[in-house]
């Protein structure tokens, strides 16, 4: 075993001194997180409606659109986002387009995970039992009443760990992005390991921070959670 | 004929009867219906009958649950509606206060007609929802189970709907809705969230939450039948209090010992269609018909 050979590789002023480019990094990561949570959680409200609907139509449209989404991989949806896409409206549109990395990682990761979103929240709604929505219109409120004042809440309380934990899954995915070069983290980390040809401190120290960032959040999330679920809510 | 403007959904009446404008029509049952609930009207001074129910059918699908059924529920009338599953006692409630609309049959609640008006051709349209929500407050509903929401204080169940619907200011909402817990029994447990407390509990919540919208009618679809039988009775209580108040009630039920002693009339249901109709003493303990015999003889052993 040779301890002191590892002490020697394991070189934390070299992590230290990138401390800037890692920084921005992450930035990028949640950059992208952020944008691509936004437009999921949009496009997965708008497709569990559609999924809710009594009108066959809108419901196949929206069970088509989940199963492409939940059945195709995140990565192979981010390079074909990126490559694929731009060339496709090209030829059809007759216009040349070009989609900056961003804005194919926002896409992508956006309607990958509104597949998920849309899951959860059509679960959500559906847990209601029709006697509550059905005394809320016996007493003569309307459906948008009933809506916003009982079906609104009470669904709100019981997707949430999950939506949360679907975040989590999304803030995971944003490593990814690194694969169309987007300055994340990871990307990053390549390029300081190109030039610096350590790859064991500086790898390793990328995956620690990513591994820290998720348990941190993943704890709150379970935390919250079990408050919530001890108050008699979820 | 003086016909007053203010009589319900027939405003176009007034004008079948002037003058200068005579135009030859031909009155459909709708306006005899009509005009013959105006003149009682006119005669006895108030709205006797708060539920009439004329010819209701029911299809789901091609499957005919209500075949046809004739009631008549009068003010302070307390009517247990018995029958074996599957007989249509629950859409029939419902029927009343139309969470099924009813495939052809005619509902008047106090006279005036659910789900439908009578449009200027003497045609049957259906209702605006505006109206039909209208005409729900006066109708209250108490579930077989999960009638309270959860997220919620049990006060706050109480003042939603006057509050929302009604827009009565809160304080006021308060009161009356403090009144009504109490007459339920539940006063202590105002601001406690409906997971602490037990079935009967919640099942008399739910029975002061419709009263709180003061209905002419209150509906109640088996609302002991989900109950641990200790305590069934402290809602069959709750509901005895209620009759002996003259509350107008239309309750579906198993319970023949609360059928037998605290209402007025008891209508036995089989396969869509109103088997018998009478007093307890009649249909419980005399029936006529074969089947009430049998369902009797089975429920009272």
């Amino acid at each position: 075993m040779n301890l002191e050979n590892l002490t020697k590789i394991i070189d934390i002023p070299l992590f230290w001194e990138y401390r800037q480019t890692y920084i921005s990094g992450l930035i990028y990561n949640f950059y992208v997180f952020a944008l691509a949570g936004l437009l999921a959680v949009t496009a997965g409200c708008f497709i569990s409606l559609l999924r809710l609907s009594r009108n066959r139509i809108y419901r196949s449209i929206g069970t088509f659109y989940v199963e492409l989404f939940r059945n195709a991989p995140e990565y192979v949806l981010l390079v074909w986002m990126h490559y694929v896409f731009p060339l496709l409206l090209t030829v059809l549109l007759n216009h040349k387009f070009n989609f900056s990395p961003i804005l194919s990682a926002v896409l992508a990761l956006g309607m990958a995970y509104s597949g998920y979103f849309a899951e959860t929240f059509r679960a959500g709604i559906q847990a209601i039992p029709k006697t509550h929505i059905e005394s809320g219109w016996a007493l003569g409120m309307s459906k948008f009443l009933v809506m916003r004042r009982i079906i609104f809440p009470q669904a709100v309380r019981q997707m949430l760990p999950e939506t949360l934990n679907q975040f989590i899954s999304l803030f995971k995915a944003t490593t990814l992005v690194s694969l169309i070069s987007v300055p994340d983290l990871l990307y990053q980390v390549t390029i300081i390991t190109q030039q610096e040809m350590r790859p064991l401190p500086l790898y390793s120290s990328a995956a620690i921070i990513y591994f820290v960032l998720i348990f941190f959040f993943s704890t709150l999330v379970d935390m919250f959670s079990e408050k919530w679920r001890t108050r008699g809510m979820a | 004929m003086i016909v007053s403007r203010q009589y319900g959904p027939f405003p176009q009446g007034v004008r079948f009867f002037k003058n200068d404008n005579c135009r030859s029509l031909t009155l459909k049952r709708y306006h005899l219906v009509a005009i013959n609930q105006m003149a009682e009207k006119i005669s006895n001074n108030k709205v006797d009958v708060v539920v009439k129910i004329v010819n209701l059918h029911k299809y789901f699908g091609k499957l005919e649950v209500l075949k046809g059924i004739d009631l008549e529920v009068h003010q302070g009338d307390v009517v247990s509606v018995l029958g074996s599953s599957g007989s249509g006692k629950s859409t029939m409630l419902r029927c009343i206060n139309y969470l099924e609309q009813p495939t052809s049959g005619e509902i008047y609640i106090s006279g005036r007609p659910m789900g439908f008006r009578v449009d200027s051709k003497g045609r049957k349209v259906p209702d605006s929802h505006k109206s039909i929500n209208k005409l729900r407050q006066e109708i209250g509903m108490v579930f077989q189970q999960f009638n309270i929401w959860p997220h919620m204080t049990v006060l706050g169940n109480v003042i939603e709907a006057p509050v929302h619907v009604k827009k009565i200011p809160s304080q006021e909402a308060n009161e009356i809705a403090l009144a009504f817990l109490e007459k339920v029994n539940l006063i202590d447990k105002k601001d406690e969230f409906p997971v602490r407390l037990s079935g009967g509990q919640l099942q008399r919540v739910a029975i002061a939450r419709a009263l709180s919208m003061q209905p002419k009618v209150m509906l109640f679809d088996e609302p002991t039948s989900a109950l641990d039988p200790e305590l069934i009775g402290e809602v069959l209580e709750a509901m005895k209090q209620l009759a002996i108040d003259g509350t107008t009630m239309i309750v579906v039920t198993h319970e023949i010992g609360f059928a037998k002693e605290v209402s007025d009339r008891v209508v036995f249901l089989n396969n869509g269609l109103v088997e018998e109709e009478g007093t307890p003493n009649e249909v419980i303990l005399n029936p006529k018909s074969e089947r009430c015999r049998q369902f009797f003889s089975k429920m009272l052993h």
